[in-house]
């Protein structure tokens, strides 16, 4: 099974330093610890900047001594990502994984995958062939799936979060319903007020 | 003289059976051969004693009086010692209401009197241990000597005496018991045999007997190592409690050696967790160092990676060509080195 004791180590660690980092990590539903949520930054200086990108983290059972099973939840324009599934490409998520690598390392890598594309390697042929013959066109269609995906949910992510808790709900479940409404706080405080 | 402290001891039942509960079941099969052949054994030296008491008895009492070596020198810490061996064995009842039982005539009937016995017990001990020194000769004369402290040689001089049939088994079974003493005892055995063939008749009584009584000391030592030390009976000159003292040092030795040792190959401060796991690292694992790379990891978690892929994760090179570098080869020994140093000092604690 899943070394539990590294897993919870690894998430406090990880989201020590989590404004400074960019990076963190949450349990995704807080029922079972091999099913995490990543949440890295957009590196400054890149068309990801100002976004907020969300990862699902799966962890089979070999873990650390198997690769985390990562993939981006939020929608993503790079050649290593699928613009479909966000399925990444990622050399240390397959064959050069190691057990001394963690989440966080894992999270950061992603991050610098995100400032420094492969298309060489590609995960997406569109996006790859893209970068490679009109790079303009994809750092704008990057910038847009940025601003389009990455950014909705997380302006004022944090404002609407106090609001609605000073409104007397759980923190967490203002933030799982924030989440599913896309970050809309009327319809988040409706449902609260339904459910 | 060994009864009266005996029947002492059993004034104290509690703490005898205190040192009982410690011993474990371990050595239960042990402690019932040994009395079976210490029934015996005793039966017949107090048989034998009674038999030469009457000539020799004035003799060791002269002897006592003179101050001769051996009369003199062995016997005050005798009865104390004995009756520890025997109470750390765990029969100190049984065993004394039998042999008392069978010996009732030589003694007399106030067993609990410590004023009363050594007078009454004495001779016949001392005159076994003279037969044997100037009749049997060399062997039976060392181990007769020593059949006050030491079980083992009790036993031994009860092969002289035409012992029973449970003696292999007894030997045998210290043997086994003793293995961890076997290392000390090595010298000691050639010690013990060299002066064999020198000692014999010809010196009756008095010039060898320090010698082997010294010679034999060391494994008696080495053995009453094993009180523990909150024993009752423990002897206050036992040197154990510094050796618990200086296990925690010896590992802070460790640390501290180990540190230096990897910060001269230039690896990073050593880690005090595994990498892997989190858990934290013991010296075994600090030591190891499986790859040239200088990644510690525990020995857990080195061989779950030796099942799977065998990469070391610091570098992700084959753990199987590092440790044909020299790496491991080299770690292997100060493992096997560390390992010995622990079992030493955690021997005598038992």
């Amino acid at each position: 099974m899943v070394d539990v004791s590294r897993v919870q180590k690894e998430l406090t660690e990880c989201n020590r330093d989590k404004e400074v980092s960019g990076v963190s990590i949450a349990l995704h539903d807080g029922s079972t610890i091999s099913h995490l949520t990543g949440t890295i930054a957009g590196p400054l200086g890149t068309p990801y900047e100002g976004g907020t990108f969300v990862i699902d983290i799966r962890l089979p059972g070999g873990y650390p001594f198997e690769p985390p099973k990562m993939q981006f939840i939020t929608k993503v324009w790079h050649p290593n990502i699928s613009s479909q599934n966000g399925a990444i490409c990622l050399d240390i998520l397959k064959d050069q994984w190691s057990p001394a690598l963690t989440l966080k390392t894992a999270l950061l890598s992603l991050q610098a995958l995100l400032s420094a594309p492969a298309p060489d390697d590609p995960q997406d042929a569109v996006v790859a062939q893209q970068y490679l013959r009109d790079y303009s066109t994809f750092s704008a269609t990057a910038r847009y799936w940025t601003e389009a995906f990455a950014k909705s949910t997380s302006t004022g992510m944090e404002e609407k979060v106090q609001k609605l808790v000073e409104m007397g709900f759980p923190e967490d479940m203002v933030r799982s319903v924030l989440k599913s409404v896309n970050g809309d706080e009327n319809m988040a405080l409706e449902k609260l007020c339904s459910g | 003289m060994g009864y009266d402290a005996m029947a002492h001891d059993a004034s104290s039942p509690a703490a005898a059976r205190d040192a009982k509960k410690k011993r474990g079941n371990r050595s239960a099969k042990l402690k019932q051969s040994k009395l079976d052949v210490r029934r015996e054994q005793w039966l017949s030296q107090v048989k034998d004693g009674k038999e030469v008491k009457a000539v020799v008895s004035p003799g060791a009492a002269a002897g006592a009086n003179s101050g001769s070596p051996i009369l003199a020198s062995p016997h005050p810490p005798l009865p104390r010692r004995r009756a520890e061996i025997r109470t750390r064995e765990g029969e100190p009842e049984d065993y004394k209401e039998d042999s008392v039982g069978a010996s009732q005539d030589v003694g007399s009937s106030d067993h609990e009197s410590p004023l009363h016995s050594p007078v009454s017990y004495n001779p016949p001990v001392d005159c076994l241990q003279q037969k044997h020194c100037s009749g049997n000769g060399g062997r039976s004369f060392s181990s007769g000597s020593s059949a006050w402290s030491s079980s083992r040689s009790v036993s031994d001089s009860d092969n002289d005496t035409g012992g029973s049939p449970e003696n292999d088994d007894d030997d045998g079974v210290l043997d086994d018991w003793e293995a961890v003493a076997d290392a000390l005892s090595v010298d000691d055995s050639h010690n013990h045999q060299e002066p064999v063939p020198a000692a014999p008749p010809v010196v009756p009584a008095s010039s060898p007997e320090p010698a082997n009584a010294a010679t034999r000391q060391e494994p008696i030592k080495s053995r009453t190592r094993a009180w523990s030390p909150d024993d009752v009976f423990r002897p206050q000159s036992l040197p154990s409690l510094s050796k618990q003292a200086s296990f925690p040092a010896s590992m802070g030795d460790c640390w501290v050696a180990m540190g230096i040792g990897s910060a001269q190959k230039g690896i990073l401060l050593l880690p005090i967790s595994c990498p892997i796991c989190y858990e934290d690292l013991d010296p075994t694992d600090s030591s190891f160092l499986p790859c040239p790379c200088g990644f510690h990891l525990c020995l857990f978690c080195h061989k779950r990676i030796l099942e799977a892929d065998g990469r070391c994760p610091g570098c992700r090179k084959q753990y199987t060509s590092a440790s044909s570098g020299g790496g491991m080869t080299g770690n292997e020994c100060e493992m096997g080195n560390l390992r010995l140093s622990r079992s030493c000092s955690m021997g005598p604690r038992y």
